[in-house]
């Protein structure tokens, strides 16, 4: 079922970008994949059926308003999203398929119950920042454990990808569970690694948490975005710190890499 | 049927938008205001039997951060 | 409904004009009588709504363009492509691409409901810029207000300035967030006399293939008229002949129906339709719908064309039920756009537009003739030569040319320049803005290579101009920078607004960008003063004597008159939004890099500190402001940019508010490192004269000769980058710790 993966050359990686009325980010996301090689498309949510899905070797949902974050960040989104493709996408994580959401998008897939765990119903919340405020600053992470999202970065090493979101603190009453089971992949800290508060957390996300993972490693979320991280240039400190290298670059990399061995 | 549907906070979840607007007012000369708590009031008009309860579940609540009442009129 | 207007005698017309809100003068009423006469009959009520927006000084300019047209508008540059004319200007980027200027204002509206007014602001200025086919890669927000700490009592009907403040910067917020386009420039500036009647300005700048640049005009005879996006609804009636008037207390109540409401999760899908439909070259003519409604935007449409236009108001998709016909004719709401399409195109147009699940609609076609006729439930409701309805009278008004008296105040030097620079820097003119900035999402699209807060992670400062790179594979970039010193405009309008252009260009050049191109959001009182008329003609002459010589145009611009109550008028406003050309890789930040490193200072302070920062702090008048002197001015700006692309330049700030000693502590800030330096006397002037044409740079080590020899005379050395203080040798010692706890915490304070 689906169509498999092009022998000939490795780098065709079908991605599959979700979108509805009010996603922005899905440009650079959609610019990201294809300057690695891979095969982006942006697909409307209503151009995607249960079948259509599987022609993909991976799914994003990216970062934007979704219907406005109308009634919740990424409730609507993901209320359509299920009643269109819950269980032919339950199948493709099942099927091991890399699922990625940045920020709204974590929202979402948070929303849908797919993430911390296939629950198919929200068992953690992106809620209001502490700040009550809309907050745009580049923000520093250091990452916990490896996901399907990571394999090209180090543990323990600070990562400059810039957030922007006014709902993105993480609540969930599972947390002490996923710092267990090895689910937290990213979480905010300061220039020294030291998990600090505001604004270094910009959101008062319990345990600085930015971004987890499921179970099995394949389903990501995190709420920065590393789309905004490409090139060097796009780094707020770029004139300064000129061999920086841009740090959004290696979960692009990691995914397909990732993808490309399924 | 007009079902009216409350969303609050649970007790302990931080609510930053009425601390906030608690803030606003104090500074703006309402030196009394102590405490300030949002919610959020959906009016829904139904046809038939939709189940209330049902869109609370799959849209309108987060079982995380939100409680909920609904009263039918 | 037929307005009785060939039996009325003088003081009736007048009556029927308040009454009916079109807003039309006496002898407008007058020769819109005659035109009736000569057809034997009376207007309908639809006809006379047409004409009140049509002639409205908002749409016709009919006060303004002749004075425009006269000393600003007259300046050729040879990469402007499309200039005034249209809904924005046009100026060559690169050999496939152009870029795209929009400027407007949103007064009036945002005095009385701003969250509303300021969303719908951003949402039209978009929309100017789409028109022309271009996708928006950036929004620009000057913005004006009464002082935040205003506690006496506000005149009625007027909100206090903290609840427009956060309402307008909500509304903004809200709006390009959702967009997803980032708001990367602008300002806040606090004054008393916006008090009654605050600005708010936007602006907005595109990228275009060249050959997919489309005009505001429609194709030819048999084109059908489109119209695509949102409902047409009560909202937004008589926004125009609102904004050319002045507020009065009852304003709140009578005109909130002014108040357009914005949709940007419609708008958003709406960019991305519009500009697939003219990609595939579907479409024969673009114009967004914005002040006037339909009525404005079919009738310049058809007569830019030299044709007419036949509608019918039945097909047009309503909000609300029961609208009058006139009521379709002139809303003002949201989020619409009109085609120009070939017959054999219409069904592709539709086809784009379901699949984006806009609303999509064909309400009229083009006619050879130059007549609008509109069509409501089978009557006609209007029917009106072009010649007639789109030319109002211009005016020739009337104005005087204030004397600037010198008053230079009697002041001592200060005992404490320590204190004095404390002052200055938490001013609410001074202070840090990033209570504002950090809620705009300056980072979505991905291509905002210099942000609004330059700095060492963790540490940050104001840049001089945002840089956006708009095309994946061209490492061209747009600075972007909005400016003016309305303090300075009241005193002396042609030199404050000579020095406007000088800030522009100069924070242009601070990031390493050529200046391009300007636009103008000319903000102003009621024109029908002759006060306030002479300010406007010495505000146009100043603008033009900088921007002549630097050899750039304004391309696109909007006047906003009438910003005056009982309680007086706006200090005379006009901001100039600049747009620079620079290459990202060589960019260049304010923020401080190294340890070290030389400072020197271009150009000399002069005594000019009228309107300055520090005299504002001892709350002392003086009205010798700052003069400029152009030739210097291109002289500076192409040396400095040869500085700069030579790699000399490690950072660069430009010398503005509060002067010298703001500068240096604005750069230490952003690199979180001190500077110790010394200048000369006099001290008060060196330290907070606010000169034109100067800035700070920080120079590569190895590289102070070949920058010396550079400049020459024209630039001296400050001393260096050194420590964690700020010293200026005998007079200043700070910490940086004392100079970012006076700086940054202001606005938060003031705000919450």
């Amino acid at each position: 079922m689906g169509t498999s993966l092009m022998e000939d050359d490795g780098m065709s990686i079908n991605v599959c970008i979700l979108r509805i009325e009010g996603t922005n980010c899905e440009q650079e996301t959609y610019d990201a994949f294809k300057e690695l090689g891979a095969q982006p498309e942006m697909v409307h949510l209503t151009e995607l059926t249960p079948e259509t899905l599987f022609d993909y070797q991976c799914l994003m949902v990216p970062g934007g308003f979704s219907s406005g974050d109308y009634v919740r960040a990424g409730a609507i989104f993901a209320a359509r999203i299920k009643s269109r493709l819950f269980s032919a996408l339950k199948e493709y994580v099942e099927n091991g398929y890399p699922v990625g959401g940045i920020c709204n998008g974590f929202q979402v897939l948070v929303e849908l119950g797919f993430l911390p765990r296939l629950s198919g119903y929200p068992e953690a919340c992106l809620a209001t920042n502490d700040s009550a405020r809309f907050e745009c600053r580049p923000t520093l992470l250091k990452l916990e454990n490896h996901c399907a999202f990571t394999q090209k970065m180090e543990i323990g090493k600070i990562y400059e990808i810039p957030s922007a979101h006014a709902e993105g603190k993480f609540v969930s009453p599972l947390i002490e569970k996923l710092m267990e089971s090895k689910q937290v992949i990213f979480r905010y800290c300061n220039p020294q690694g030291e998990y600090a508060g505001y604004p270094w957390n910009p959101n008062g996300s319990e345990y600085n948490i930015a971004g987890i993972t499921n179970e099995e490693g394949n389903v990501f979320g995190m709420m920065p975005h590393p789309e905004r991280a490409f090139f060097q240039y796009q780094n707020q400190d770029w004139t300064r710190t000129k061999n920086n290298g841009a740090h959004g670059r290696l979960f692009f990399e990691s995914v397909l890499e990732y993808a490309r061995r399924l | 049927m007009k079902a009216e549907v409350k969303v609050e906070l649970k007790e302990g979840v931080f609510d930053p938008e009425g601390e906030n607007i608690k803030k606003a007012l104090n500074l703006l000369g309402f030196s009394g205001v102590k405490d300030v708590k949002l919610a959020k009031l959906y009016t829904i008009e139904v046809d038939g039997n939709d189940n209330v309860e049902d869109m609370c579940s799959k849209l309108l609540t987060n079982p995380v951060i939100h409680k909920y009442t609904i009263r039918k009129g | 409904m037929e307005v009785p207007i060939l039996e009325s005698d003088a003081e009736t017309l007048k009556e029927i004009s308040d009454v009916t809100g079109a807003g039309l003068e006496l002898r407008e009423m007058q020769k819109i009588k005659e035109y009736f006469q000569e057809r034997k009959r009376n207007p309908t009520d639809v006809e006379l709504q047409a004409l009140g927006q049509s002639w409205s000084e908002h749409c016709s300019y009919k006060t303004s363009m002749p004075i425009l047209k006269e000393y600003l508008l007259t300046i050729e540059a040879p990469q402007n492509m499309v200039v005034v004319e249209e809904d924005a200007g046009v100026v060559d980027f690169d050999e496939d691409h152009a870029y795209v200027i929009a400027f407007e204002s949103h007064n009036h509206p945002s005095a009385i409901e701003p969250y509303g007014g300021a969303a719908t602001g951003i949402g039209g200025i978009l929309r100017d810029v789409v028109c022309m086919g271009a996708q928006p890669v950036a929004l620009i927000d000057p913005l004006y207000f009464g002082r935040l700490d205003f506690a006496d009592e506000l005149p009625k009907g007027v909100k206090h300035p903290k609840f427009l403040f956060s309402g307008v910067v909500a509304g903004i917020r809200d709006y390009g967030n959702r967009v997803g386009i980032p708001t990367i420039a602008g300002g806040v500036f606090f004054h008393d006399g916006y008090l009654s009647n605050c600005i708010v300005n936007v602006g907005c700048i595109g990228i275009v293939k060249k050959e997919e640049i489309i005009h505001s005009r429609v194709g030819h005879p048999g084109d059908y008229f489109i119209l695509v996006g949102g409902r047409t609804g009560r909202d937004g009636i008589h926004g125009v002949t609102f904004a050319s008037a002045e507020l009065h207390e009852n304003s709140e109540h009578e005109s909130r129906s002014a108040v357009q409401v914005g949709d940007p999760i419609l708008k958003e899908p709406l960019i991305h339709a519009c500009l697939e439909a003219n990609q595939k070259t579907l479409l024969t003519g673009m114009k967004d719908l914005g002040g006037g409604g339909l009525s404005c935007a079919v009738g310049e449409m058809a007569y830019a064309a030299g044709y007419g236009a036949e509608v019918s108001l039945d097909s047009v998709p309503l909000k609300e039920q029961g609208m009058e016909s006139w009521e379709i004719w002139v809303s003002e709401s949201q989020e619409r756009m009109m085609l120009s399409v070939h017959p054999d195109n219409v069904d592709e147009v539709t086809k784009i537009f379901k699949k984006w699940d806009v609303p999509c609609t064909v309400i009229g076609k083009v006619i050879p003739e130059k007549v609008l006729k509109i069509t409501h439930n089978g009557k006609t409701i209007l029917e009106m030569e072009l010649d007639f309805l789109t030319k109002s009278p211009r005016y020739k008004r009337a104005y005087t040319v204030k004397e600037v008296t010198p008053v230079v105040p009697d002041l001592n030097l200060p005992d404490n320049y320590n204190n004095v620079l404390l002052d200055v820097l938490s001013s609410p003119n001074i202070c840090s803005r990033d209570w504002v900035i950090r809620q705009y999402d300056h980072e979505v699209r991905g291509s905002t290579v210099i942000k609004p807060l330059n700095g060492k992670i963790g540490y940050y400062t104001h840049g001089d101009a945002a840089v956006v790179k708009p095309l994946r594979n061209s490492f061209k970039g747009l600075a972007i920078t909005a400016d003016v010193n309305p303090r300075w405009v009241t005193i002396d309008p042609y030199w404050g607004a000579a020095s406007a252009v000088d800030e522009v260009c100069r924070n242009l050049a601070s990031v390493g960008a050529v200046p391009h191109s300007l636009a103008d959001c000319l903000n102003f009182g009621n024109p029908e003063k002759p006060e306030r008329l002479g300010d406007f003609v010495q505000v146009a002459k100043g603008l033009y004597v900088v921007a002549h010589t630097m050899g750039i145009s304004f391309v696109s611009g909007n006047v906003s008159f009438y910003n005056e109550s009982h309680s007086g008028a706006i200090p005379p406003t006009p901001t100039i939004l600049g747009v620079g050309i620079v290459d990202i890789r060589k960019a260049v930040t304010a923020d401080l890099k190294g340890e070290g490193n030389k400072l020197y200072q271009i150009g000399e302070a002069e005594r000019e500190m009228g309107g300055s920062e520090y005299y504002e702090i001892q709350n002392v008048f003086g009205n010798q402001i700052p003069r400029t002197d152009p030739h210097t001015l291109k002289l500076r700006v192409s040396t400095l940019l040869q500085a700069i692309s030579k790699g000399f330049i490690a950072s660069c700030h430009d010398i503005s508010h509060g002067g010298l000693a703001v500068c240096l502590c604005e750069m230490a800030l952003g690199g979180d490192v001190g500077v110790s330096i010394s200048v000369d006397s006099p001290p008060d002037v060196e330290l907070f004269s606010e000169s034109n044409s100067r800035w700070v740079v920080e120079v590569k080590k190895g590289k102070e000769k070949e920058f010396e020899k550079l400049f020459g005379t024209e630039a001296h050395k400050l001393g260096e980058v050194s420590g964690h203080r700020i010293i200026v040798d005998g007079l200043i010692d700070l910490s940086l710790k004392e100079v970012r706890n006076a700086w940054e915490p202001p606005l938060w304070r003031m705000m919450g």
